[in-house]
């Protein structure tokens, strides 16, 4: 304010006041900004309907077993981009794919009835032990094996177990253990004793 | 007691190879039928498309129906050690099934002595009475009129053989075949 405008304000109670008409600035530009981007709806078509998610044991747990058959093609087609780039023209030949139905079976009897039965020793379990002579001692039982029925007996002394053998087509079926006796002695060899 | 006979059905494998065999015996022991399988080995597109399941439809659809279908004599019951094929051996053979497993109990009273346990269609029962008793399961659903024939038929066949060492003699024998070591 200079001494001029201060003796006006005083003493002539105004102000000049001046007009500019022309604002000198220059106006700033304005611009819409909206910024509109491709947007591409990848929204997929799925609609959750379990309550948890999807679990394949489910399937391997609940599914009964059958015969699945599975096609596939000869060809393949090549794809880039989504485009198919190689088109093969005459018709895709397809496969049925599927595991055998029924698995070839062999019966074996002759071998099977040729193989030991094995018998462990028991003897730990037998509740009422056989009374024996003085001077002999029980190492081992083994059973139930029928008697008359028995063809062969072997004992496998790197396992401690009985080997046996039985006629084929023999009806008796009278069961007993069979006890490995000591006698407590020099030059004594252990004795079979059917009990 | 002379026509009793039973049924041991053993399916052994792993994702490269399944194989089965099925053995009925008499109340010796003695074989009356033996029937195995030839080993079926899944192709690497088989084990893609069946993944995880295919031990199972394998053992239940390929293995167990043959072996049950080639069979002559049917037995009166069939044991097997497999959890996998107790339910589907008993369904499609409708012959009385148990799964047999040895116990670690003390001996129970006396032979035929049949105890519950805390698992639904686990017992135990005492075949024979020399030995432990047996850990007995049956499929689920089963009468309880069945599981006391079936104890019945066991215990009356302990009395003359070892009920469980026949499985013994079928692993032995796939053991030999696929080997040729005994």
């Amino acid at each position: 304010m200079g001494l001029r405008d201060f003796f006006a304000r005083r003493i002539k109670r105004h102000v000049d006041v001046y007009r500019i008409d022309d604002f000198t600035l220059e106006k700033p530009e304005v611009k819409k900004a909206v910024s509109r981007p491709d947007a591409i709806n990848i929204k997929p078509s799925i609609e959750i309907k379990a309550s948890r998610p999807f679990n394949f044991a489910d399937i391997h747990e609940n599914t009964k077993c059958s015969a699945v058959k599975f096609n596939f093609s000869e060809k393949s087609v090549n794809a880039n981009n989504y485009r198919i780039k190689h088109y093969v023209k005459e018709d895709i030949k397809t496969h049925k794919y599927q595991i055998a139905k029924k698995i070839r079976t062999w019966s074996m009897l002759k071998q099977m009835q040729a193989l030991p039965q094995e018998r462990g020793n028991i003897l730990k379990y037998v509740r009422k032990r056989p009374e024996v002579s003085k001077g002999e001692m029980i190492l081992a039982c083994y059973g139930p094996i029928v008697e008359g029925a028995v063809l062969k007996l072997a004992l496998n002394k790197q396992h401690g177990t009985l080997l046996v053998w039985y006629k084929g087509g023999s009806r008796q079926l009278k069961a007993k253990n069979v006890y490995l006796i000591r006698r407590l002695g020099l030059g004594e060899k252990p004795e079979w004793r059917w009990l | 007691m002379a026509n009793n006979t039973l049924g041991y059905m053993i399916i052994d494998g792993s994702e490269i190879m399944i194989r089965g065999a099925a053995l009925v015996t008499d109340t010796k022991g003695f074989p009356l039928d033996f029937t195995r399988t030839d080993p079926l080995r899944p192709d690497q597109l088989a084990r893609i498309l069946y993944g995880e399941s295919f031990g199972k439809y394998a053992k239940e659809k390929l293995i167990l129906e043959s072996l049950i279908d080639a069979v002559e004599t049917d037995p009166q019951v069939w044991i097997c050690s497999d959890h996998d094929i107790l339910s589907p051996l008993r369904e499609k053979s409708r012959i009385k099934t148990v799964l047999l497993e040895e116990s670690p109990h003390v001996p129970l009273d006396a032979a035929g002595h049949i105890e519950t346990t805390a698992d639904p269609g686990v017992f135990l029962i005492q075949a024979n009475a020399n030995g432990a008793p047996m850990r007995a399961e049956f499929p689920s659903g089963v009468r309880p009129d069945e599981i006391q024939q079936t104890a019945a038929l066991l215990t009356e066949a302990a009395a003359t053989m070892d009920i469980l060492e026949p499985f013994t003699r079928l692993e032995k024998a796939l053991n030999f075949l696929a080997t040729g070591v005994r």
